[in-house]
Parts: structure tokens; C-alpha cells; sequence
């Protein structure tokens, strides 16, 4: 959502990119035989998010981790101090909204929760984009950099997080 | 002189110095985390690492002193990896997740380090074992997760304040800033002075009222002289949108050097005393509420010419609202009473010794941040001017010792090498028989002791408060002088109230009796009235109160006008040891309430006396017992 | 275990190899097996002789005789004259000294299995240590009474100084340097401290010394007391050590009641007298500047540095801190002269050291030995081989804070200078040998939590560095290691080093360091193959995130 901060001025951005895929595109993953650059919102949280973060580093040159959940693991993060099991609890169970046949779910098709981790605990990371959110004029800089063969520096005013 | 290279900048520096100063001195700058200027270096957080030619590894420069010809370098490769390595451990040993934290974003140095190096993130991740926060203390929350361990507030607690509360317990990776040994700092032996939340880098130890209220940024800073009591002490009031968020010591301060007690820190912001905020004047039995000219000819009216007048001033006024007080109620008026809250009982005898000696006798209250022996004369300086105090106490582990000579219970005494009995109202002969011991050496064991430690001390120093000079006599006062003759001991008067000192120099001074009179006028300002004050303005039959707060005294009133209380208001303080600073305005006054002094004007006046609003001249006029400085 | 008579070893440095010491060494096998002593002699290479004229070289053992230059028609005349019938080859054999100095304790130890070369022990289980009289008979207190009467404070120091004498507590700074320094330093009052916080693991040599012969550190306190103008002085006992604490309460007792403590001693105006600290269980109080604070009643946290505690120690006050050890050289060096002492031991490290020997070997104690022996001499001749006729492996030094020694530098002469140079340290005379069981991310695990827990918590490299590599290391041990953590490891063992503020924190990397840099392939197995080749990590694939 946050990219949305940046208003028209993605009209500049959409010209300078060849946009490959995104989770609100038909196609959802980078081609097989890869991409200049990919950018990966959020922490890992389960299993899921582990594979599309190790898919996401083979197939991209470079790998941006944008907003405080990808670079320091972010609000999901303080589930950390509970545990999983404590949170799905509270979540599903425990809640003030559920009735009383609160259960948690337990397919063996959902992905397996995880500790919250960073994305660089999991793959190695280019660079990163810190910030909840980040600033639109940052993330505008560092995606217009990025579009033109550079490497966004972030630093002094450009680097702050919460 | 030393002369040293840092960064290729020749440098000139006082032997003594650090590596640190030295860059700082220069305009060069080095990160810190752990170093305080008032604090002695530590060497701790190792973020200041520098590199110096011919050192086998990185040298701390908050603790290495410069040396001739030492060639030192902030900035190489090195230095900015070890840095950044320091950094990464410290982000990564407890939850330092800034988005949870109230400091985060400009208040915490930790992240504003971390900005600084460039940091986007942290190579290693923080561990998540989460620690209970202490919420045990009526102003302050002890929050271990956020602690970076750099021992500031321990050091603070031990080496300014002299209370050693805080504390480490375990080692290693287990270590643990505690209170005491470990219990909750609510219970513990803390003092509430606040100087660890002012010391503390990040958000471990904050306070409850300011938490998410402002950040530095959000603020404005007023500062000015605290008005709690007669040390003096700088403070800085931090206000935003017209409310009080914090009050802060000012480290620059050459007398408190940031220290604060709790009366000066927390307690004003915890004032739930009911406002005034509009006249009152009585009709039919009751308070009613006026306007300001109808109580102010209300007051005219009941004054009529001042015969049969008492008129009291609090020594919290700035010395502006005396001096025009002293003016219209005893030079324009001539009142038959006009005095102080305080009467004069911290003040008057010594007042009279200067006189009569043509000279000051007391000495500055830095005579008692270096001493080596210290004799308290009926004073307990743990509950009352706590700053004074800590300037003893962090010296008892140095060696200095401590004689306190009191009658009755005294907590300062706890920590006293000995204690002396001095019983109230017998002052005179309790110092004849203490001077006999300095002179011969004969007497009673405890005397002789005492006179002992003293004569074998440096540079002695001798205090005493309100209750030795409500007590003590022309003659006390006189072997008091004597003794610090002999000695060649200083000795300093800690006094009342924020303006003890300028009420005694104004000659307000005066003992209240209630016998024949026919009206008061109770100056209050924002002080709170004494229950032996409300009885005494019982047998009053036409009362006037001028005060911030309701209480009792006002509802007894027969006209009551609402007055600033101390940040809506600004002035001059003659603090005990002779300092004139100044107070300032901090917050806007309420509509409709005025200050003391306005106020004052206005009942003039109506009154039609004449007023003078020079206080210089009248402050200097008396000799005073110690000299008067203008800062 | 098979023991054998003899050791006889033929040195394979370069130079030897290339005048044929490998056919000198398969001359020696047959012949050994002509003589059918083979099981009775125990053949071996050795490296590092260095005195390349006389090379190569035969050394047998016990008897101490090397042969030099060996060739291959000498060997059946070593053989039979020596080693069958037992008679020495005289017109072959040389003399240490004609070698290097680090072999000159060779000749002075003939004959004698383990050495009996000892000053630092030589009193102790020979005397009652309860009763002065007999530390009297055996020389004792008159170093003291020779410095007190006869020598100025500064010739004491210069005896001191020319001894060569080093500090046993293991950095191995000059004694003599550090007793100038505190001498000349400004102040009226001065202390003495004797180190016998003695925490390092496996480390019991101090203990011994003080519960068998506690008046050798009075009198060697005395004599530093005396020549840097102290009067006071502390020993800092480690609290386990009740025995050791009661014994010195009583020496230092019974040396007031002959004057030997307090005032005017020998009938002099020097005076000194002895306190008693003891520790209360932190391995940091046995760092000198945390001792000091320690005994100021601080919490023991060392201090920066400068200023040293020879210009501001205890109290602010100069203070001299020696460890026991080095003390307990002292009396013998003022007795027998500075030139005696440095007969002993190598040219840069004179006089001998006491080893605490422990781990996967035959013999394990207590050895007082000159420096510049060698691992190989301590395992084959003091601790009689490794047990089980096992491989060694690795041998660990100087307690915790010391180095990982690999197989590789078993020859290398142990003095502080010779280690120096090989990267590693000699540390506080632990020595814990091991076999091919020990596996190298294990052992750095177990020093690695020791530090972890034992660091003060003062400095953040330390504190945080320390606990953030043993997590490391563990899950290393867990198979979910990364080569990134390899390269973690490394960096802060660098770190550490470069950032720390005592020796505690900057030695603490030296085993990750030491296990990299010769146990590469060992660490990167469980990496990369995720397997431990000695079979002793968990390897469970778990990753351990609450290390408590």
C-alpha cells in the first residue's frame, strides 16, 4: 500500500519497468529464468513464506527487503516473546469475537507457523528499505534508482525506522 | 600542554585530558553510548574506538588519555566496522525493536548511533527472551528489554546522586541492572530524584507522566531556576500545547549539574491540588464567585487604611512580588505586620550576626561538593534540600566523614561516620562545649571525636538548617563563627524556601502573632498553607487570600483572588548561597488568573499607595550572610 | 598402552630430511628389529631442531643423549652400543649446549624421568608448611634478610630484571620491567597484591604452591614490597581454596610472631605486613585491575586501561600484582643470583614452569619443567603417552583463555616467545591433551559458554560477542550451521580481540580463531556434510534459539 504513497509518480516508475509479476498480477512469481529485480515485503512468518523467499532469491539478481517486517521482522515479530502457539491461541480461540467452539486451524495444507524471523535471517538480502512504512519519497527514490541500473543509497534523511 | 594529532588536526589539549574531549574539542566527532560528561569514563559500550598508531588494537577514547605526539584516527575502515559490530551486538542482545519503543525515531541515542553509522538493519537478529518490565515505582518504569547495559544509571545513581540503588546482579550474559538487591524499584531504596531516567540512553528507564506524551522535537525547553527550595537547583521545563510533560536537571548547571530531586522533577507534575480560576469574595456566609473589580474593591474596602493589618508573603514569590509586596504593605501602608510564611525562622539570627559582623560568614555551596569532613547541625539534608545532601553523600565513599548532630530522628544520620546529640533550644551550649573540644581537646568522647575529624580535615565544612536557626541564639550563632575560625571550616546555611534568602534581605522577617489584628492579606502564590497558619487567621475578622490552589485558608477567606502558580509566572531567586537566577514563564496562565504581582498593582491601585519596584537596591541594602552573586 | 624403555626420536626438519633422516629412521626400524627391541623402544620424528650443522639428529630418551650428525652407517653402532647393551656412543654424541638454547635443560635433566628440576616446587610436599621453622632450614627468608641488609631496592630490582624472570600468570611481561615501573612510580604509599585467584579450569598449580609452601610467597612479597617501597600487601585467595587460606593465615601468623612481617623486619626500618582477601567465585577477579576492584569491595569489573596499576591500582595507589608462580621464583632467584636462573629454560624465557597435565593421557598432574620444552617431550615423557595408544590430537593451554595447540606444533619449544610466534599462547600452564575423540566445535563450545558465562558484562564485545558465539557454535553442533557462520565466527574473534577491554574478552575468540585456522576441515564437515566427524555434536538439524 504504500507504494501508493508515491502517487502519480508511478506513472514515471511503470515507464522506466517491465513489471514481471506481483501478487495482484495473474502471474505471481518471477520468470524461471529470472529477473533483474524483486522486492519482498514482510517477515517470515511460516514455512511458505520461507519457500517463496528462497524462490524469490534464486530467481532475482537483486532481492530489495522493503518496511520494517522484511529488514527487522516488525509487529509479527512480538509474537516472538509468546510463542506461536500462545498467538494462534489468542487468535482463535481466546478472542472476544469467537464463539465458544474456538479451534485452531490445522490443515496439513496450511503452511506451518514459523519464528517470526527477518528476511535475512532466511536468504541473503541487497538491499534494504527500512521503515513502517517507508517514506514514499524513499521508496520512490530507491525504486527509480533500482529501475535505472543503480543502487539507491540509503542513508541520512532517506534512512529512518520506527 | 599536550599536543596530539587526531585526524590529521594537530591538537592542543590540557594535560588530563581524554582522546574523547580532545576530538570534541576539535569539532571532530565520535560516537558514544556509555560516556556521560558528568559521569567518570566507563569504557563500556566500546563504540568510541579509535585508532592510535603504535596501540596493538583499538583504544577506547572516553578512557585513554592523550598523550604528547599520539597520532589518532576516528574515522579508518576499522574503526567504522567496529563500530557498526558493537552496534549489530547490541541491537541484537534484547528486543531493541523501535517500533514497540517510546523513545524511538530522535529520542534514543542507540538509534540515532545506528543512524548515524548508516545502518539499515541488523545482521544479527535480537534475541526474544523477554524480560518483566518493573512498574513498581510511582514515577518511573524500569523496562530491562529496552536496557543496553552501559551502567549510566548506576553510575549516576552511585557517583552524583550518592544513593547506589541501581545496581548489577549476575555476570556476563546474565547480567541484570537491578534495584537493591533485586527488588521491585518501587520498593526499593530509590530516592526518586530521576536522574537515571534523565541519564538513560534508550527507553530502559522512563517516566510514567512524559511516556508517549512528546518527543524532543515536539517540546519547548524553558529553563530557568527551580522554586522547590533554597538550593537553587537549573531545571528545564519541558511543555508542549500548553501542558507540563517533563521537568529535566540542566547539566550545564554549574551548581546542580543536572541533578534534581524528586520536589523538583516529579512531584509538580503530580500537583492535583484544585485550581482557582476566578474571584471569590464572601456574601451572606458564602464564597461567592466576582469579578476581578469587585474583589478587588471588596479588598479595598476591608483593608480601609491598613490599620490593624497583617500582611504574609510566601517565600516561594519570585523577589520582585516581595519587594513590591514589602512596598505596599510596609512602606506605603505601614501595616503592623508584614512578614513572611516562614517568619523569618531560617534566616533571622544569622541575618543579625552579618550585621552586626559588617560581613558575610557563609560560604558557597561548592564548598560542599570537595571536603573531607562534614558537621550537620540540625538538619537532615536526605528529606529537605536533597540536592545539598547529595553532594555529601557521594563523597562518603571517598573518604570524607560525616558528624551529624541532631535531636531527633534523622536519616542522613544512617550514613554518618557518627552522630551527635543536640538537643532543640540547646544550640548555644551544644557549640561552647564542641568549641571547648577543638580548643583543648577535653570534654565528653563524642565532642572530643567530633573535633578531632574536624581539625584533621582539609577543608571542613559545617551546615545547618531552618531548625538550628529557629533555635540557636545571638551567642550560638557567635561560637558558631568561632568554631569555623578555628577550623578554618565553611560554613553553609541552607536556609528555607526558594527565597529565604531574599525575604531576609528584604527584612521580612518577622514573627506572625494574631493577637488585636483587624485584616490579613495572605500572599499564597502556589504554596500550601500550614494547619497552624488556618488556625491563627481564625481570630481574623476580614481575611484576603491571594492563591493559585483552593485549600482550607481559602474557603476560611473572606476574598480570595486567584493567582499563577510557578511556570505560569516569571522572576528572580536569591537561592542560599547567594546566587540571584532567574525563573521563567513555562506555561500561559489560565484566562482571568493573574500573577502576584499584577495583582498586587491592581490592589494598589485601588488603594491609591504608592509603590516602588526596585528589589535590587533593597536586596543589597543588608548585609547578608553570604555574598550576593548576580549570574 | 604399551610402555616401552626408550624413546628415541630423529628430527625431520627440512634440512635433516635433505642429509637422509628418513633413511637414518627406516635404518634405525630394521635395526631396532634386528635387535628385537621393538617392543621396547619407541621410535619417532621429530621437528624444529634448528641447529642445522649437527643435523640430523638422534635424541633417546630417557637418558637424554642426543647423536648428531646421524648417518646411516652410525645406526647400527647407536643401536647396539646404546640402545642393546647401554652403553652411550660417545664420539657421536654432542652436547645440548652446542645446540640451541632451547634444549640446554636437556643434560641438566639426564637420568631423571620427570624432572626434578624444580624452584617453584621445591619445598612443597619436601617441608611442613605449617611450621616456619622448616621453611627456615630449607634457605628460607634469606633472600629476604640478603636483600634487607645488603641490597639497595633498586639492585633488588636489577637481580630481578637480570634473571629475565617473566610473569607466570600468562602474558609473560618481564617481572623485573613491572617491579621498576611500580618503584618509580609517584606516590607515599604503595601496595603489593599476590594473584592467586587461580580460576583458570584445570589449573592447580598456585594451589599447591600456597598449601605447601606458603611462606615462599610472604618472603618473595616481602622482597617486591621492599624494592618498591610498598608496606601493605593482599593475597587474593580464590574462596575454594580453604585449605590453601588457612595455611597462609597461618604463615603469615607465624612470620609476625618472628618478625618477619610487620615492623621494622631484620631490625630495618622496612616495614610491610599481609591481608587476606579471598574471592568469591568470579573468574574476571583474576584479572588484576577486577582484583583490585574486588578488593576495594567493588563489583569486579576490570578497569581501563592506562592508567596501570603500577601508577594507580589499588586505592589509586601504585601496586605491584604478581602472580603466585612468578613470586615464587623470586627467593631462589635472590639466593642463587640472577646468572643461575637464567641457566635455566631458554634465552628469552629463563627458569622453569609448573604444568597442570589432564586429558587423554597416561600420567596426568602437576610437572615443574624448564621452558622450552616441548608438547611431544610432556606427552611421551611426562604423561607417558597418550592413553589407549590414541592419536594426538589437539591439546588445549592455559585453562580457558589460552590456545588450541594442534598436532602440528607439538614440537614447537614452549617460552613465551617461541608460542608467540606460532600464533598461539602458553597461558596459565594448563595443558589439556587430546585424542582423535575430541571434536574441535565441541571444545570451542565448551570454552565458548565458559566465557559467556564467566564475563563480567562491563564491555558489549565481551558480554554480548561471546554469548552471540557460543549460540553460534551451537547450532554449528546442531548441523544447521551456515559457512556464513564460519565467517561470523571469525569475524568476532577478531572482534573481540580488537574491542575488548581485558585480556578475558580478547583471548576469548582465540579458540574460534585456533579451531578455523587448524581444524578447517573438521568445522566446515559439519557445515557442509553436516556430520561430526568425531561423533560428538547432536546434530540434531534443530536450530536452538533459547540458549539460556
Amino acid at each position: 500500500m504504500s507504494l501508493l504513497d508515491i502517487d502519480e509518480r508511478i506513472l514515471q516508475l511503470v515507464e522506466l519497468v517491465d513489471l514481471r509479476a506481483t501478487p495482484i498480477t495473474d502471474l505471481k512469481e518471477p520468470d524461471e529464468e529470472g529477473v533483474t529485480v524483486g522486492i519482498l515485503e514482510g517477515g517470515i512468518n511460516n514455512t511458505y513464506n520461507e519457500e517463496v523467499a528462497k524462490k524469490m532469491r534464486e530467481r532475482c539478481k537483486i532481492l530489495v527487503a522493503l518496511g520494517d517486517c522484511a529488514v527487522f521482522g516488525g509487529v509479527p515479530a512480538m509474537r516472538n516473546f509468546f510463542g506461536a502457539e500462545a498467538a494462534l491461541q489468542r487468535a482463535y480461540v481466546d478472542a472476544e469475537s469467537n464463539d465458544d467452539e474456538g479451534k485452531i486451524p490445522s490443515s496439513p495444507e496450511l503452511a506451518q507457523m514459523t519464528r517470526v524471523r527477518a528476511l535475512n535471517e532466511v536468504v541473503p538480502i541487497d538491499l534494504y528499505i527500512p521503515g513502517c512504512p517507508p517514506d514514499a519519497d524513499v521508496i520512490f527514490y530507491a525504486l527509480t534508482e533500482l529501475a535505472q541500473g543503480r543502487i539507491p543509497e540509503i542513508k541520512n534523511e532517506n534512512l529512518h525506522w520506527h | 600542554m599536550i599536543k596530539l594529532t587526531i585526524d590529521g588536526n594537530e591538537i592542543e589539549v590540557q594535560e588530563g585530558t581524554t582522546v574523547l574531549e580532545a576530538a570534541e574539542a576539535a569539532g571532530l566527532y565520535v560516537p558514544t553510548l556509555c560516556h556521560h560528561p558528568q559521569l567518570t569514563p566507563y569504557g563500556g559500550c566500546r563504540l568510541c574506538m579509535v585508532e592510535v598508531e603504535g596501540a596493538r588494537t583499538l583504544q577506547p577514547s572516553c578512557t585513554l588519555p592523550a598523550t604528547n605526539g599520539m597520532v589518532v584516527k576516528t574515522n579508518t575502515q576499522k574503526v567504522l566496522d567496529a563500530r557498526k559490530f558493537v552496534l549489530t551486538l547490541i541491537f541484537s542482545e534484547r528486543n531493541h525493536f523501535c517500533m514497540y519503543c517510546q523513545v524511538s525515531d530522535g529520542d534514543c541515542e542507540l538509534q540515532n548511533r545506528a543512524y548515524d553509522e548508516g545502518m539499515t538493519h541488523w545482521d544479527l537478529q535480537p534475541n526474544w527472551q523477554p524480560f518483566e518490565v518493573d512498574a513498581s515505582h510511582p514515577f518511573m518504569v524500569l523496562d530491562n528489554n529496552r536496557c543496553i547495559l552501559c551502567r549510566r544509571c548506576v553510575r549516576a545513581c552511585g557517583e552524583l546522586v550518592g544513593n547506589y540503588t541501581l545496581g548489577f546482579e549476575e555476570r556476563g550474559a546474565d547480567s541484570m541492572l537491578v534495584a537493591d538487591y533485586n527488588v521491585p524499584l518501587g520498593e526499593s531504596s530509590c530516592i526518586s530524584c530521576g536522574t537515571c531516567v534523565q541519564i538513560c540512553p534508550t527507553g530502559a528507564i522512563i517516566d510514567r507522566q512524559s511516556a508517549y506524551q512528546g518527543k524532543e522535537t515536539e517540546v519547548e525547553h524553558n529553563i530557568g531556576v527551580c522554586v522547590e527550595c533554597s538550593v537553587g537547583c537549573q531545571r528545564d521545563v519541558l511543555t508542549r500545547d500548553n501542558r507540563l510533560i517533563r521537568i529535566e536537571g540542566v547539566w550545564e548547571a554549574p551548581l546542580n549539574n543536572g541533578l534534581l530531586c524528586d520536589k523538583g522533577r516529579f512531584l509538580p507534575l503530580e500537583d492535583d491540588r484544585p485550581r482557582l480560576l476566578t474571584p471569590l469574595v464572601r456574601k451572606d456566609g458564602n464564597l461567592k464567585a466576582a469579578t476581578w473589580d469587585d474583589a478587588i474593591n471588596a479588598i479595598a474596602e476591608g483593608l480601609g487604611k491598613g490599620e490593624g493589618l497583617a500582611a504574609i508573603a510566601s517565600t516561594r514569590l519570585p523577589i520582585e512580588d516581595l519587594a513590591l509586596f514589602k512596598s505596599v504593605f510596609a512602606d506605603s501602608l505601614k501595616a503592623e505586620l508584614v512578614t513572611t510564611l516562614e517568619e523569618g525562622k531560617a534566616t533571622a539570627s544569622l541575618a543579625k550576626m552579618a550585621e552586626k559582623l559588617g560581613q558575610s560568614f557563609e560560604s558557597n555551596l561548592e564548598t560542599l561538593k570537595d571536603t573531607d569532613a562534614v558537621l550537620s547541625l540540625a538538619l537532615d539534608l536526605v528529606d529537605e534540600h536533597q540536592v545539598a545532601g547529595f553532594f555529601v553523600k557521594r563523597q562518603l565513599t571517598d573518604g570524607t566523614n560525616l558528624i551529624v548532630a541532631d535531636g531527633k530522628g534523622n536519616k542522613l544520620a544512617e550514613k554518618a561516620s557518627f552522630k551527635l546529640d543536640l538537643e532543640a533550644g540547646k544550640e548555644g551550649s551544644f557549640l561552647l562545649k564542641l568549641h571547648e573540644a577543638i580548643e583543648s581537646e577535653t570534654g565528653d568522647e563524642g565532642f572530643v571525636k567530633a573535633a578531632k575529624l574536624l581539625k584533621a580535615a582539609v577543608k571542613p565544612v559545617i551546615v545547618y538548617g531552618q531548625d538550628f536557626a529557629a533555635n540557636a541564639d545571638d551567642k550560638a550563632v557567635e561560637t558558631l563563627v568561632g568554631i569555623s575560625e578555628s577550623l578554618n571550616a565553611s560554613l553553609v546555611g541552607v536556609k528555607g524556601n526558594a527565597n529565604s534568602m531574599a525575604a531576609s534581605q528584604l527584612g521580612l522577617e518577622s514573627p506572625i502573632k494574631t493577637n488585636g489584628y483587624k485584616s490579613a492579606f495572605i500572599m499564597l502564590g502556589d504554596e500550601n498553607p500550614s494547619q497552624k497558619l488556618i488556625k491563627q487567621l481564625e481570630d481574623f475578622p476580614f481575611v484576603v487570600a491571594l492563591s493559585a490552589y483552593g485549600s482550607q485558608l481559602t474557603g476560611n477567606a473572606d476574598v480570595v483572588l486567584p493567582v499563577t502558580m510557578w511556570a505560569e509566572q516569571s522572576g528572580t531567586y536569591l537561592n542560599m548561597d547567594g546566587r540571584l537566577q532567574k525563573a521563567v514563564q513555562s506555561l500561559e496562565a489560565p484566562e482571568g488568573v493573574l500573577t502576584s504581582r499584577e495583582t498586587l498593582l491592581k490592589i494598589s491601585e485601588a488603594l491609591e499607595v504608592e509603590t516602588d519596584a526596585d528589589w535590587k537596591t533593597r536586596i543589597l541594602s543588608r548585609t547578608p550572610t553570604v555574598q550576593i552573586k548576580e549570574s | 598402552m604399551k610402555t616401552t624403555r626408550s624413546m628415541v626420536l630423529v628430527s625431520s626438519d627440512p634440512e635433516s630430511l635433505d642429509r637422509g633422516a628418513l633413511d637414518v629412521f627406516s635404518t634405525l626400524q630394521k635395526q631396532i628389529t634386528k635387535f628385537g627391541l621393538e617392543e621396547e623402544i619407541a621410535l619417532s620424528m621429530i621437528t624444529d631442531i634448528s641447529k642445522h650443522a649437527m643435523s640430523p639428529l638422534v635424541l633417546v630418551y630417557p637418558d637424554a643423549v642426543i647423536y648428531g650428525p646421524v648417518t646411516t652407517d652410525d645406526v647400527p653402532t647407536i643401536v647396539e652400543e646404546h640402545l642393546y647393551k647401554g652403553r652411550v656412543v660417545q664420539e657421536k654424541q654432542i652436547s645440548a649446549y652446542d645446540l640451541s638454547g632451547r634444549v640446554a635443560w636437556l643434560s641438566s635433566r639426564k637420568g631423571t624421568m620427570p624432572a626434578e628440576n624444580r624452584i617453584v616446587l621445591k619445598n612443597v610436599g619436601q617441608i611442613d608448611p605449617e611450621n616456619i621453622d622448616e621453611y627456615i632450614i630449607n634457605d628460607g627468608y634469606e633472600g629476604l634478610g640478603t636483600v634487607l641488609k645488603e641490597m639497595t631496592p633498586g639492585e633488588t630490582i636489577q637481580v630481578i630484571k637480570d634473571s629475565g624472570l617473566r610473569g607466570r600468570g600468562g602474558a609473560g611481561f618481564p617481572t623485573g620491567l613491572k617491579w621498576q615501573f611500580v618503584s618509580g612510580a609517584k606516590g607515599n604509599k604503595k601496595f603489593v597484591i599476590c594473584n592467586a585467584d587461580e580460576s583458570e579450569p584445570g589449573t592447580f598449580k598456585d594451589r599447591l604452591v600456597l598449601e605447601g609452601d606458603p611462606h615462599a610467597i610472604i618472603e618473595a612479597m616481602s622482597i617486591g614490597a621492599y624494592a618498591v617501597g610498598a608496606d601493605e600487601g593482599y593475597v587474593y585467595i580464590r574462596g575454594e581454596y580453604g585449605l590453601a587460606i588457612s595455611r597462609m593465615k597461618k604463615a603469615i601468623q607465624q612470620a609476625r610472631e618472628y618478625n618477619l612481617l610487620g615492623e621494622n623486619i631484620f631490625g630495618t626500618d622496612f616495614s610491610f605486613d599481609i591481608h587476606i582477601h579471598t574471592g568469591a567465585g568470579a573468574y574476571i577477579c583474576g584479572e588484576e585491575t577486577a582484583l583490585i576492584e574486588s578488593i576495594e569491595g567493588n563489583r569486579g569489573e576490570p578497569r581501563p586501561r592506562p592508567p596501570y596499576p603500577t601508577t594507580a591500582g589499588l586505592w589509586q595507589k601504585p601496586t605491584l600484582v604478581n602472580n603466585v608462580e612468578t613470586l615464587a621464583n623470586i627467593p631462589a632467584i635472590i639466593r642463587n643470583g640472577a646468572a643461575w636462573y637464567k641457566s635455566i629454560g631458554t634465552q628469552s624465557s629463563p627458569g622453569t614452569k609448573v604444568y597442570t597435565v589432564l586429558g587423554n593421557v597416561n600420567v596426568t598432574g602437576l610437572i615443574e619443567v624448564p621452558m622450552g620444552i616441548t608438547l611431544r617431550e610432556v606427552i611421551s615423557i611426562y604423561a607417558k603417552g597418550m592413553k589407549g595408544s590414541a592419536t594426538f590430537k589437539l591439546a588445549q593451554t592455559g585453562g580457558s583463555s589460552g590456545s588450541i595447540i594442534p598436532a602440528s606444533l607439538q614440537d614447537t619449544p614452549m617460552d613465551f616467545d617461541s608460542y608467540d610466534k606460532a600464533g598461539v599462547s602458553l597461558g596459565s600452564g594448563a595443558l589439556l591433551i587430546c585424542n582423535e575423540d575430541v571434536c574441535v566445535v565441541d571444545l570451542a563450545k565448551v570454552l565458548l559458554n565458559f566465557f559467556r558465562f564467566e564475563s563480567c558484562g562491563k564491555c558489549n564485545p565481551c558480554r554480548i560477542g561471546n554469548k552471540r558465539a557460543y549460540e553460534t557454535l551451537v547450532n554449528i553442533s546442531e548441523g544447521v550451521g551456515t559457512l556464513q557462520d564460519l565467517k561470523d565466527l571469525k569475524m568476532m574473534s577478531d572482534q573481540l580481540y580488537e574491542l575488548s577491554n581485558c585480556g578475558l574478552g580478547q583471548t576469548a575468540g582465540s579458540p574460534l580463531k585456533d579451531i578455523l585456522a587448524h581444524f578447517r576441515a573438521e568445522v566446515e564437515a559439519h557445515v557442509k556434510l553436516k556430520v561430526c566427524p568425531a561423533g560428538i555434536c547432536p546434530m540434531s538439524g534443530q536450530r536452538v534459539y533459547k540458549i539460556f
